[in-house]
Order: C-alpha cells, then structure tokens, then sequence
C-alpha cells in the first residue's frame, strides 16, 4: 500500500468518525434551535469542525512534503481525485437545497442554515477527497 | 490500454539484481511506482522516464517502446 493511499484510508475512517460525531452531537444538543441560540453550544461545533480540518491537513499536507513517499504518481492520482470531490459536494449541494426547501417552503429558510451547509459542505468535501484518493489507486491497479 | 511497454524489470536484473527500492531511491519515486511501472499500470512522465533511463545508463528508447495499434 503506498503512504498516501494508507493516509487516504486513516482519512475515510477518521472523516466518517468525525462527521458522524458531529452530527450525533449536534442533533443531541438540540438541534439548529439550540445551534442559534447558545454561543456555548456553537463553539463546541466550531471546535470539532476546525479540530477536523486541521486533522485532514496534517495528514495530507505531511505526505506531499516528503519526496520520498509521495511521487508523480501519487500527485496525479490526489489531482484527479478532485473530480470526486466536485461530484460529493454537488450531490451534498443538491441533497441540502431539496431538504431545505422542502422543510421550510412555508415559513423561509433560517440563515442559520447557510452556517450549516458551508460546514457540511466542506467535511463533504475532505472526506470525499480520502474517497476519492483510494478509487484513484484501485482504478490504476485494476486498469494501469 | 496502455501501448507503452517497459524493460525495467529486465534491465534491474542486468544492472546487479538492483531492488525495486534502490532504482525508486536513485530515479527520484517510489517503490510503488516502480512496481506499477513493471506491471503496465501506469505510465510514466517524460521526466521520470529520462531519469529511469539515466540510472540504468541507456536510451529511453531501450527502456520504453511504443507498439502502435494493428
């Protein structure tokens, strides 16, 4: 197993762990009522939203630094794994703007929610990139 | 499929039976590459290819050949 793609897995895991997390915390809390109204409550979610991301980084950006464990190969298999990216974060996209609408057609979105969806969006799209970085290796073992 | 074939497996064991890990240390990648090299899965850049070519002392063309489609 090559560095990166061994970094990529500990990335899916730990991304699912840490959405997961996240949300159990979230709806346990109480939810977006309790999101908008307790500060306390918010930087708890901050906290865990930035804890993951600087999580994602070191563990990626640790990896390209090391010429010995991260060659061209790896370079242009963590490129194209972008294109899952983009579709993770569209179909995310789509999935929050047919829920919200739905959920709230009558009485209006809370802004709140936009709060929501960037956060959501951008767990979507490391743990995509993770996703994306293992189908990159199999697709190059199966078809060169 | 890749119509680009390699003689790096063959051209280690001329070169002193030199390991997958030493030829990635000299030409500059991983042991991985190397192995996807030998097994056709994965062509190299042009870079890579000279600096392949370089450590065994021969052409590109005597590592890499082309084999158009019939």
């Amino acid at each position: 197993m090559a560095p990166l793609q061994r970094r990529a897995l500990y990335g899916l895991v730990f991304g699912i762990v840490w959405a997961a997390a996240m949300a159990v915390v979230f709806v346990l809390k109480g939810g977006v009522s309790t999101f908008t109204e307790d500060q306390g409550f918010r930087l708890i979610i901050d906290g865990l939203w930035i804890g993951g991301l600087v999580v994602y980084l070191v563990l990626f950006v640790t990896i390209t630094r090391q010429p010995a464990k991260f060659d061209e190969r790896d370079k242009s298999i963590m490129d194209r794994s972008a294109k899952v990216q983009w579709c993770a974060v569209i179909l995310s996209l789509v999935g929050w703007v047919i829920g919200l609408t739905e959920s709230y057609w009558d009485q209006g979105i809370p802004p709140i929610f936009m709060y929501i969806v960037f956060m959501s969006t951008l767990i979507v799209s490391t743990v995509a990139q993770s996703a994306g970085i293992l189908i990159g290796y199999w697709r190059m073992n199966r078809n060169g | 499929m890749v119509n680009i074939k390699n003689r790096i497996r063959r051209l280690r064991f001329d070169n002193d039976e030199m390991t997958q890990e030493e030829l990635a240390n000299r030409a500059g990648c991983t042991r991985q590459t190397i192995i996807a090299l030998e097994q056709g899965k994965y062509v190299p850049s042009i870079e890579l290819a000279f600096k392949l070519a370089r450590v065994f002392g021969v052409a590109l063309e005597d590592v890499f050949q082309y084999e158009e489609d019939t």
